[in-house]
């Protein structure tokens, strides 16, 4: 959802900054991709928002828009949540509200507070492809 | 070829064999051995896709079909079930195809009462509180009601996860309750974690029974509970024959009308013919590894709630 968003914050010239760059900047990507990051961030505002209304939700929970694309999950969740296929550990990612497995390099969305812990829906957070390619989407 | 896979597929453990699941698509195999969905053939990855539609498409309807296909008895298994659990506050259960939280809310108020039962008790045992004492009391109950019972939804459909959801915002739920989109052959959970298990009307929709029941036993603590509840297999002749008759012959219809898909319901009726009977789950659930397996059938075997522990 993220990454979809790159290549249109690159055209967009309104919230200052000026895109300085023609194609979508790399993630990590230096100075410039600083603003590139700003319009990313409110691209990702606006997809939450649209996000939000489509699942139907109806903001019981007040939360405030995250930096990511939908709401944290319950901190109490967490506490049993490892990864299905490892069994490890996940880290929680605010900044894309995903639980990512770092030994194998994996994350996993969580949609609507709702952790997504199939190994199929998880994404890979590495720059290539794993020597063994099948825990790729 | 696929005869020859399936050695293969043994010898891998039990993570291995879902890569291999995942794997094999990928490559172009045939995906899966042979199983059923319903009174068809199909391979596995086929009935995992097939049965996934089938609850993406009931998922809004899902309360209203199981009121009228059961004549609202399904309310009553379901409460026989959290009874039989019997959950003292503090319990930690997961719920597995839980999808649209029926299991979960019933938990919930049962531990509630047990709560307020309890903090009431306590106060009569104790005449000569003073007012402080008592106030601080009341204060318990409304600030740990559930005593810190906690309850996991986990399903695999995303549609019945929303559906549960937003049942739980209606009805008032939202402490002690979460919500996990998983798999049940492969739970996203660590080892000896929770006190109960239960998989409600699910089991029969999970492709690797075996799998699935090895999960529970891993994610439950040493004296866990694993409780099933599932449809199974008349005894009875005559009840047999008329069960059979309206499992055929009013199901798929109630399934037209009232949610619009008959195929949906037909696979439902058949899934149920197809589902092993008591005493091979009962086998089953001992091959995980439970003790004390036992059954006890409602409705003469219409359905039949299995109990094993992890000792």
């Amino acid at each position: 959802m993220v990454r979809g968003a790159e290549p249109r914050a690159a055209p967009e010239p309104q919230r200052g900054g000026g895109a300085q760059h023609d194609t979508a900047p790399p993630r990590t990507g230096g100075g410039a991709a600083a603003q590139g990051g700003a319009m990313l961030r409110g691209c990702g505002r606006g997809a939450a928002a649209v996000l939000r209304r489509a699942a139907g939700s109806r903001g019981a929970s007040g939360q405030e828009q995250g930096p990511g694309p939908g709401r944290p999950p319950e901190p109490s969740l967490l506490r049993f949540l490892v990864c299905p296929l490892s069994k490890r550990p996940l880290r929680y990612e605010e900044s894309t509200n995903e639980l990512i497995n770092e030994e194998l390099g994996i994350a996993y969305p969580i949609i609507d507070g709702i952790p997504n812990m199939i190994p199929e829906a998880a994404r890979s957070t590495q720059k290539r492809p794993p020597a063994g390619g099948s825990e790729q989407p | 070829m696929a005869a020859g896979l399936c050695p293969g597929r043994a010898l891998l453990s039990r993570r291995g064999g879902a890569l291999w699941a995942l794997l094999g698509p990928a490559r172009g195999l045939a995906a899966g051995p042979e199983t059923h969905f319903g009174f068809q053939n199909v391979s596995e990855a086929e009935r995992r896709e097939k049965i996934y539609q089938v609850f993406e498409n009931v998922a809004e309807k899902y309360d209203v079909m199981n009121d009228s296909m059961s004549l609202g008895i399904h309310r009553v298994w379901k409460d026989i079930l959290v009874h039989k659990m019997n959950p003292s506050p503090g319990t930690l259960l997961v719920d597995v195809a839980g999808g649209t939280g029926d299991i979960a809310f019933r938990f919930l108020n049962y531990v509630r009462s047990v709560r307020e039962r309890q903090l009431q008790q306590k106060l009569r045992h104790q005449q000569n509180l003073s007012w402080q004492e008592i106030s601080k009391s009341y204060q318990e109950e409304k600030s740990n009601p559930l005593g810190d019972s906690q309850v996991v939804v986990c399903d695999i459909n995303r549609e019945m996860l929303k559906a549960g959801k937003q049942k739980a915002q209606h009805l008032g739920y939202s402490e002690g309750l979460s919500w996990v989109l998983g798999n049940a052959e492969e739970l996203p959970f660590d080892d000896d974690k929770f006190d109960v298990y239960t998989i409600a009307f699910g089991i029969r929709n999970v492709t690797r029974i075996d799998l699935a029941l090895q999960e529970a036993y891993r994610v439950l603590k040493p004296g866990g509970r694993f409780l099933c509840l599932e449809f199974s297999h008349v005894s009875n002749p005559l009840l047999s024959r008329l069960y059979d008759l309206y499992s055929f012959q009013v199901i798929p219809v109630l399934g037209e009308v009232i949610a619009g898909d008959w195929k949906s319901y037909q696979y439902l009726v058949e899934s149920i013919r197809r589902f092993p009977p008591q005493e091979e789950l009962k086998a089953m659930v001992e091959d995980a590894g439970f003790l004390r397996v036992d059954y006890q059938n409602l409705n003469s075997g219409i359905v039949a709630i299995h109990s094993g522990f992890k000792l």
